[in-house]
């Protein structure tokens, strides 16, 4: 950011160069904030932190009443006592919550290192809030904004669609016309927030070469710095002619699972986010423990799932021993030259390994948990042993 | 004119050298070090002393703690020939042995402060005998397990000999796989090359030794060790021989040569122009007088000095100015149609969320 703007001070385009990557509104929030950076993130964070607890703070309203609902129209089995969650146990989660993303290390780190990841954050932070509460304009114009800025929360289009459609009490079938009138209304009001969003830009610096450096520089994967992501060692091996086609792959890779997770989570919306929102953090282009962040911040909103993990231990041990690990072999490959970018590659591919099997297992035990719900806890098969729920 | 013409057909050098390079380090490519020496030995039976050869070993054998005899580096099975023994002197060792020095070894482009004993201080009468051996690949040789050099590098180093006029011929061996392409990219004159084997071919090794573990040398280098034991100083023997040695029937691979390039025809160049330091003398049987009166040469220059006006440092930048000056200001601003659509749509925004009912207590 600080390039971009010195090369706009020198008259030139922050475009033109092969490091500013960000978004014309960024140029105009850091103009007048670039002596404040750190107070700005700090704010940000915070912001992040306060949007997060009220969007809990409402979703537990929410799923308390259709809980309440769901018992009085007797659709959950006999024997669940034990699986129903209490307000007792819910009233700290939003403080969980905003303490989660507050203290996580993560958060510090991109807040120390001045990442704009704590601005996508807190955008989305503000979207989460603005679908929770179910206005839809508010959400519409946070998505246009958050896509507008990088451009995979164009996914979570979906989630918030269909908790808005619940919200409604409007079904979800195809053939509704209420579901298509107000699937128009929500996609119309995205697209134009997010058009009026990006004409504003140009008006910024009357040029459109923001578009390819931003949106472009995405999709192409141009830049291949080691991340902790996945792109940056297969494109640096990979072939020319074959790099077109891995590029459409992988970003492809991206929104695939919205339409089959929309499909089997259509009644959950909100965890359906929080997979979402994990899916993009793991396989987006560039990806920083800021996005991994904001992810975790949702854990202790499913916290009643516990008995239901079944890796849980491995996978937290995954984790803090590849974060531990990351800036040791990052030392030993570029300061000390005895190790080779194979050792940080390794370590990344643990760490996105520890971060899909986290989404998978919370998966399970969500899916689990709801199946129980409805079938009683304790299930036999056909001849009268005990069965076992098994994730196909 | 019969002089002239007969200097035509013998070689004008009056001083030889050697650059020998081992590139490979670690105890398995013992035959790498092993064919260096060798050629070494050989070099300096017929001659060349030390401060001619420039020996670039890039791993020691003889002191290899896996060396079950220490202090020894042995070219023969049965452990007939110790190429090492105690007057080996060793240019560049162990890490010293990389492509940047040895570029700098060829082109003289060597700090001021090496010794003299790791410059090839050559002029434009010298011989240069170039031998590498290690492991290669199609168009590079690999220096200590981490870096190459390539065909073309080379080729380069030996233009910019021959415009230095650091040789007056050369002659490049290489025992490596695929060894004819290091030479295929030569494109300065008076270079001669040779090589063990031809692109898409591998230079074999030639014995093992069990008692060693590992194998003593390479079968090209082997079998020109074994040619080289018969050459004396005083031999006739020509290149052409040379280029017969170890035929593919001993060699498994082919060995090539390039001719192309050098003026004399290699019949009528010796083994001893290059591996040997044969002075060429011309004795002769008249007498040359020395005047008396070389004593008390004039000075040339006149005793008084001109005068000049005092000389003083010019000003290459005016750093007074520079330092004085403002900086330049050029801010950038956001254009105002933007900042007023930007909170336009904010305002707009938070009262659509909020209801017109706020405007009242916003005024």
């Amino acid at each position: 950011v600080v390039e971009g703007l010195a090369l706009l001070d020198l008259g030139v385009s922050p475009y033109s160069g092969a490091i500013f990557h960000e978004t014309p509104l960024i140029i105009y929030l850091f103009h007048f904030l670039i002596e404040y950076a750190e107070l700005v993130f700090m704010i940000t964070d915070v912001l992040t932190a306060v949007a997060l607890y009220l969007a809990i703070q409402d979703f537990n309203k929410v799923v308390f009443k259709k809980q309440k609902l769901l018992i009085e129209l007797d659709k959950y089995a006999p024997d669940v006592a034990e699986l129903i969650q209490t307000p007792m146990e819910m009233h700290y989660i939003p403080l969980k919550v905003a303490l989660f993303y507050l203290l996580n290390p993560y958060t510090v780190m991109s807040c120390v290192a001045k990442s704009t990841c704590a601005i996508n954050n807190s955008v989305m932070a503000f979207f989460i809030l603005a679908t929770i509460k179910g206005s839809a304009f508010l959400s519409a114009v946070f998505l246009a904004l958050a896509t507008y800025q990088s451009l995979y929360p164009l996914t979570l289009f979906a989630p918030a669609l269909l908790y808005l459609l619940q919200r409604q009490f409007i079904p979800i079938k195809l053939k509704s016309k209420s579901f298509w009138l107000y699937t128009m209304q929500y996609a119309s009001l995205y697209l134009c927030s997010l058009v009026v969003i990006i004409c504003l830009s140009f008006f910024l610096l009357n040029s459109w070469d923001f578009i390819p450096s931003v949106y472009g520089f995405i999709l192409s994967v141009p830049d291949l710095t080691p991340n902790i992501g996945l792109f940056w060692y297969f494109f640096a091996e990979m072939f020319e002619h074959f790099s077109l086609f891995f590029v459409c792959v992988f970003q492809i890779n991206v929104f695939f699972y919205t339409i089959p997770l929309a499909i089997k989570l259509k009644e959950h919306p909100v965890f359906f986010m929080f997979v979402q929102l994990a899916i993009i953090s793991i396989f987006k282009s560039y990806p920083t423990v800021g996005d991994v962040a904001l992810y975790m911040a949702f854990l202790p909103v499913w916290s009643h799932l516990y008995r239901f993990l079944r890796n849980i231990f491995i996978l937290s041990c995954v984790l803090i021993f590849c974060s531990f690990l990351f800036p040791v072999l990052w030392h030993l490959w570029i300061y000390a030259g005895s190790a080779n970018s194979n050792f940080y590659y390794a370590i990344t591919l643990t760490f996105n390994i520890g971060q899909i099997l986290l989404i998978s297992d919370y998966f399970y035990a969500f899916l689990r948990r709801e199946y129980y719900l409805t079938h009683g806890l304790h299930l036999t098969r056909q001849d009268g042993t005990e069965a076992m729920l098994v994730l196909k | 004119f019969q002089d002239q013409a007969e200097q035509f057909f013998r070689s004008g050098h009056t001083n030889n050298w050697a650059v020998l390079v081992c590139t490979s380090r670690f105890w398995f490519n013992y035959r790498h070090v092993a064919n260096t020496l060798s050629v070494y030995r050989s070099v300096k039976r017929l001659g060349i002393p030390d401060s001619h050869i420039v020996l670039m070993l890039a791993d020691d054998m003889a002191c290899n703690p896996r060396n079950p005899k220490p202090a020894t580096v042995f070219s023969h099975k049965n452990m007939e020939l110790n190429v090492y023994g105690d007057d080996v002197e060793v240019d560049y060792r162990s890490y010293e042995v990389t492509v940047e020095n040895f570029l700098r070894v060829l082109t003289g482009r060597i700090p001021p402060s090496t010794p003299r004993s790791k410059r090839l201080l050559s002029d434009d009468r010298s011989n240069i005998l170039i031998y590498m051996t290690g492991h290669g690949g199609n168009g590079f040789l690999k220096f200590q397990d981490s870096e190459e050099i390539t065909n073309v590098e080379l080729a380069d180093a030996f233009e910019q000999m021959w415009q230095k006029r650091r040789y007056n011929e050369l002659l490049f061996i290489i025992d490596t796989c695929q060894g004819a392409s290091m030479y295929e990219r030569f494109y300065s004159p008076n270079i001669m090359a040779l090589a063990s084997s031809q692109v898409g071919e591998d230079s074999l090794s030639h014995q093992p030794d069990l008692g060693i573990g590992v194998h003593l040398m390479d079968r090209y280098t082997f079998y020109v060790l074994e040619f080289l034991e018969e050459i004396h100083p005083a031999s006739q023997t020509n290149m052409n021989d040379l280029f017969q040695v170890c035929p593919k029937s001993l060699c498994v691979s082919t060995p090539g040569h390039r001719t192309d390039l050098f003026q004399r025809d290699p019949g009528s160049v010796l083994i001893t122009d290059f591996f040997g330091s044969v002075r060429k003398v011309e004795i002769t049987t008249e007498a040359l007088a020395l005047d008396r009166h070389v004593a008390g040469v004039e000075s040339k220059f006149p005793e008084e000095e001109l005068a000049t006006e005092p000389l003083k440092y010019a000003e290459q930048l005016p750093v007074a100015q520079i330092i004085h000056q403002k900086p330049k200001q050029k801010d950038w601003h956001p254009p105002g149609g933007f900042i007023l659509g930007l909170w336009a749509l904010i305002i707009m925004v938070f009262f659509k969320t909020y209801g017109i009912k706020h405007m009242k207590h916003v005024f």
